[in-house]
């Protein structure tokens, strides 16, 4: 079965031309580099069966992207066909409401079986003018499931579609002409070597009907690769806002950017005022509110992302800031609207959910705020067991002491400190029953804090002044180094993600210099204190902790660095520096860390 | 001879980018700074605010379809750069269904601004079907400011006339048209370029209509060649686009008529704010020398008749005072608070734009026309 191709360039160049005018080894060749794209792209078209859009497979192991309005409000199953004409069960892992996007999971029918996948491009690298192929179900003509091929240009890149009844946003998006119609949602859009460069999903209509006008959009697959990791780990995700309202100043020349209005966020503690320019935001330089609504909107809520800053001060000088700011979520508040319902005219009873395959009950856990609580699971163990291959301390629950040299700053002071925990203890004989209980001794001060008392003084916990936390911190830390999960109690510890983590700033780098690594996020709440964990992908090992001890206040931060191996081979990191706010606490280097003494 | 040279064309086509060989990016960016997105009437029943227009010259001569645009004030251009300028109207040339505009603004924006060489595209032969094209245009007002335009791709499929018809009425336009393969005539697309593989203009994109015979959508472009046959005050002559561009006014120039503006004559009363339709004729403020003043006006004065015509509203006395000339003498009868005082005002002939000593600025402006 050779796909069904729209091939109405080449054809009307074969008919018009003849052989004299033309040499015919140029056609044959591009015939074939044709006929070679086409082979190329069509095995991991999708046909999403339940949905009745299209996907495309990402990964040998079945990760395929589709749109949100494809899948979102389905029950967790999704059959699938691919164009071996086999009909395939799949099931939700992740879901971006506002971004459309949706990750869904092939089940390989028998072990060791290798689904065939796209390559993934770099849609940054996509140009009006460059040649656009895409494939996919449309009106969903294909009962054999052997995509349709349409063959088009790339109109326009960067482009922003406003969303429609406040979801389905389409920033930084690609627009093209290749014509994509109803079953096309969800389908792969390639560029002319075949890399995956979009996922199709929304045209422009008026006054022809819901079918192919020649404006088609595609979320650009860089924005999909921000979002990848998350989905993975089973999340429902929100979008990026800042936490502040901003307006084009039209004035001049070159539009500019201001800021309205700062609600309390990060980017208020960050320091950003109104009547702040702002120039660049995660990279990009701004002049206008699309520009930056276009890039806010291709950003995973949460995400920390530089933003630089031009102030005019009351002397009346120009002065330029560059801040790292940890957006909030831009979600607005839903709507209880029909829009949730699977198709069907408002006010019918909805259909009941198929039951779900057993296959499918295998890999599907049921969550709020989930979208599927089974992968959170297993991308929660796998960083667990990552992080403990290093550290070695899973269900040692022992008392710790620590000791070394440290320079704290709010105090001007070097000098040595030590740090006992000690993990609760039943009565035992004359012994009264203790609590967790954290005990830092700097230069003689001491602070002692028993962290999962009731009623705990607020300012206990914020212990010692400027840290934001340090003793409860270093509790968590124990919790989940020697407890992992089961530290957490009440289904505490769960996957985050993955997202860019900072490392503090070194001396005599400037912020332009900084640069973040991908890592894998652990979120932990225990006694109403929550913390995110920043692990290595690759490595496992344990970059960073942020300990809140209330949402609307900086966190402390601990960034660890430095690992030395103990006696017992663990690798423990031995620096730890500090931060809370715009302010490093301390640095410390740890000489001795008993875990057994 | 003209087969010559329509495979010439074709080749050139060829040899300049097969499809899927190459992109066309280069192509694209050497083009769409050419094409402005205009802004103007419209808005209501599916006529969308805005469109596109080729830039024909570097000093700002902008090529569009003669729509519904530029029925309203106020035309705006957005070049390619965000630059945003204003946009004059030379002529409007309803047999070609073309209008020919003109940039303004400061001149530095339109220094060196790109431009298609319409003579050069002029000289340039018909294009067949089969050749390909690219179309560049702010289809659904996608772009805004600097943001580019759209750029599709399709194909020639015929060239010839065309019958088709917008809501219940024909087209507009008589001449031969291209008719593409491509969905190239979207809302707001009208008056964008249609151009070779190369970037070369072949024409504008033409209105979105449908077919008379099938009622099906049709997507046309009017080419750069257009000529129609058109009945003047001398009978028949054909007259083409080039005509409009070289002599940059219409064929039949619409005839300038002096319109009579009614404005009020100057009295110097300044009345409270005319809110719902029957608001009392009170004066807020009455402007020192002025013929009111002069009378003995006062602030507070309530209209009460105007040459024995009783005035219950501002409205009905606006209207009665533009039966007036300067330098009439009008009778106004004002209540002031129990009494009924009987005043004539002089009025002076409202300038428009000068100011007599006696004005103050911004407020004594008086109420030119209706209100």
């Amino acid at each position: 079965m050779s796909p069904f191709v729209i091939w109405s360039v080449v054809a009307s160049y074969t008919i018009l031309f003849q052989p004299a005018q033309i040499p015919p080894a140029v056609v044959i060749r591009l015939e074939n580099d044709r006929i070679a794209l086409v082979k190329k792209i069509t095995p991991p078209t999708v046909a999403v069966v339940s949905g009745g859009g299209s996907g495309v497979l990402i990964s040998s192991d079945g990760y395929a992207f589709t749109n949100y309005h494809v899948v979102g409000n389905g029950g967790p199953a999704i059959k699938c066909g691919l164009p071996d004409g086999k009909l395939y069960d799949g099931v939700i892992v992740g879901l971006d409401k506002m971004g459309d996007l949706a990750l869904i999971k092939l089940i390989p029918p028998q072990p060791n079986f290798s689904f065939p996948f796209a390559v993934l491009g770099d849609s940054d690298q996509v140009y009006p003018g460059d040649w656009a192929v895409a494939s996919g179900n449309p009106f969903l003509l294909a009962s054999d499931y052997t995509p349709t091929v349409t063959f088009g240009l790339i109109s326009g890149t960067h482009r922003y579609q406003y969303p429609e009844r406040g979801m389905f946003e389409y920033t930084d998006c690609i627009q093209m002409d290749a014509s994509i119609n109803p079953g096309n949602s969800g389908g792969p859009l390639f560029n002319g070597k075949g890399e995956l460069i979009g996922i199709n999903g929304r045209g422009s209509f008026d006054k022809r009907g819901r079918v192919n006008s020649g404006v088609g959009y595609a979320i650009s697959i860089n924005q999909c690769k921000k979002f990848l990791g998350s989905l993975k780990a089973g999340l429902r995700l929100n979008h990026a806002g800042l936490g502040a309202l901003v307006s084009t100043v039209d004035d001049s020349a070159v539009s500019r950017v201001l800021v309205n209005q700062v609600f309390p966020s990060d980017a208020l503690r960050r320091g950003i005022q109104p009547e702040d320019q702002i120039i660049r935001f995660a990279g990009r330089p701004i002049t206008t509110v699309n520009q930056f609504k276009n890039i806010l909107g291709t950003i995973p809520a949460g995400w920390k992302v530089p933003i630089g800053i031009r102030r005019i001060t009351e002397a009346g000088e120009t002065v330029q800031l560059d801040v790292l700011v940890r957006l909030i979520s831009g979600e607005r508040q839903e709507t209880p609207v029909q829009a949730d319902q699977p198709s069907g005219r408002p006010g019918q009873p909805k259909p009941p959910l198929k039951p779900i395959p057993a296959v499918v009950k295998a890999v599907y856990e049921q969550k709020e705020n989930f979208a599927n609580y089974h992968f959170n699971k297993i991308l929660r163990e796998n960083a667990l067991v990552k992080l403990q291959a290093q550290l070695k301390l899973l269900g040692q629950n022992t008392p710790w002491q620590l000791q070394g040299q440290g320079t704290f700053q709010n105090k001007n002071l070097a000098g040595g400190w030590s740090l006992m925990i000690n993990p609760a203890q039943p009565a035992e004989g004359n012994n009264p029953a203790t609590m967790d209980s954290v005990g830092l001794n700097i230069e003689g001060i001491d602070f002692r804090l028993e962290p999962l008392k009731a009623d705990l003084d607020s300012r206990a916990l914020r212990d010692p002044t400027g840290s934001g936390g340090l003793l409860v911190a270093a509790f968590h830390l124990k919790q989940l180094l020697c407890l992992g999960a089961k530290g957490f109690p009440g289904e505490g510890c769960t996957h985050g993600g993955v997202e860019p983590y900072w490392p503090p700033m070194e001396a005599g780098q400037s912020f332009d210099q900084r640069k973040s690594l991908m890592a894998e996020v652990i979120k932990t709440t225990l006694g109403g204190v929550s913390s995110r964990w920043y692990i290595e992908p690759e490595t496992g090992f344990l970059l960073s902790v942020e300990v809140s001890v209330d949402p609307e206040e900086d966190p402390c931060e601990i960034h660890f660095s430095n690992p030395q191996a103990d006696r017992m081979g663990r690798l423990l990191p031995r620096d730890w520096i500090i931060i809370h706010g715009d302010k490093t606490f301390a640095k410390l280097k740890v000489v001795d860390w008993k875990v057994n003494p | 001879m003209r087969l010559h040279f329509l495979t010439l064309v074709l080749f050139g086509g060829v040899v300049s980018g097969l499809p899927g060989q190459e992109s066309l990016s280069q192509v694209f960016n050497n083009t769409y700074p050419k094409v402005v997105k205009i802004y103007g009437a419209g808005g209501i029943r599916g006529l969308a605010g805005y469109g596109t227009g080729v830039v024909i010259s570097a000093d700002g001569l902008v090529l569009t379809v003669n729509n519904h645009l530029m029925d309203g004030g106020d035309l705006v251009a957005h070049l390619h750069d965000g630059t945003r300028v204003p946009v004059k109207v030379l002529a409007r040339e309803p047999e070609l269904d073309t209008a020919l505009l003109k940039l303004g603004g400061a001149k530095q924006a339109l220094d060196d601004l790109p431009y298609f060489d319409f003579e050069e595209a002029y000289k340039k032969p018909i294009a067949g079907p089969g050749v390909s094209v690219l179309a560049f245009s702010n289809a659904f007002q996608i772009a805004t400011r600097e943001e580019p335009v759209s750029i599709m791709q399709g194909n020639i499929a015929s060239y010839g006339r065309l019958f088709g018809r917008i809501g219940i009425f024909d087209i507009p336009f008589s001449g031969n048209v291209y008719v593409v393969d491509a969905i190239t005539n979207n809302p707001g697309a009208a008056g964008g370029a249609l151009t070779d593989r190369n970037g070369q203009l072949l024409g504008l994109v033409g209105r979105e209509v449908r077919n008379e015979l099938t009622n099906t959508w049709v997507n046309y472009a009017i080419p750069v060649q257009a000529q129609v046959d058109v009945r003047g005050p001398n009978g028949m002559s054909r007259i083409g686009i080039m005509d409009l561009v070289r002599k940059k006014e219409s064929y039949r120039p619409a005839p300038k008529v002096e319109k009579p503006v009614d404005v009020e004559p100057y009295t110097g009363i300044r009345l409270v704010s005319n809110l719902i339709d029957r608001t009392p004729p009170f004066i807020e403020e009455v402007f020192p020398g002025s013929p009111a003043a002069i009378a003995g006006i006062k602030p507070d004065d309530l209209i009460v008749y105007v040459d024995g015509i009783p005035v219950p509203s501002i409205n009905t006395y606006r209207e009665l005072l533009l039966r007036y000339k300067p330098g009439d003498k009008i009778r106004v009868d004002v209540r002031r608070r129990d009494q009924l005082v009987g005043l004539d005002i002089t009025p002076l002939k409202a300038l428009e734009g000068s100011k007599p000593p006696f004005r103050i600025p911004l407020i004594t402006q008086p109420s030119g026309g209706r209100p």
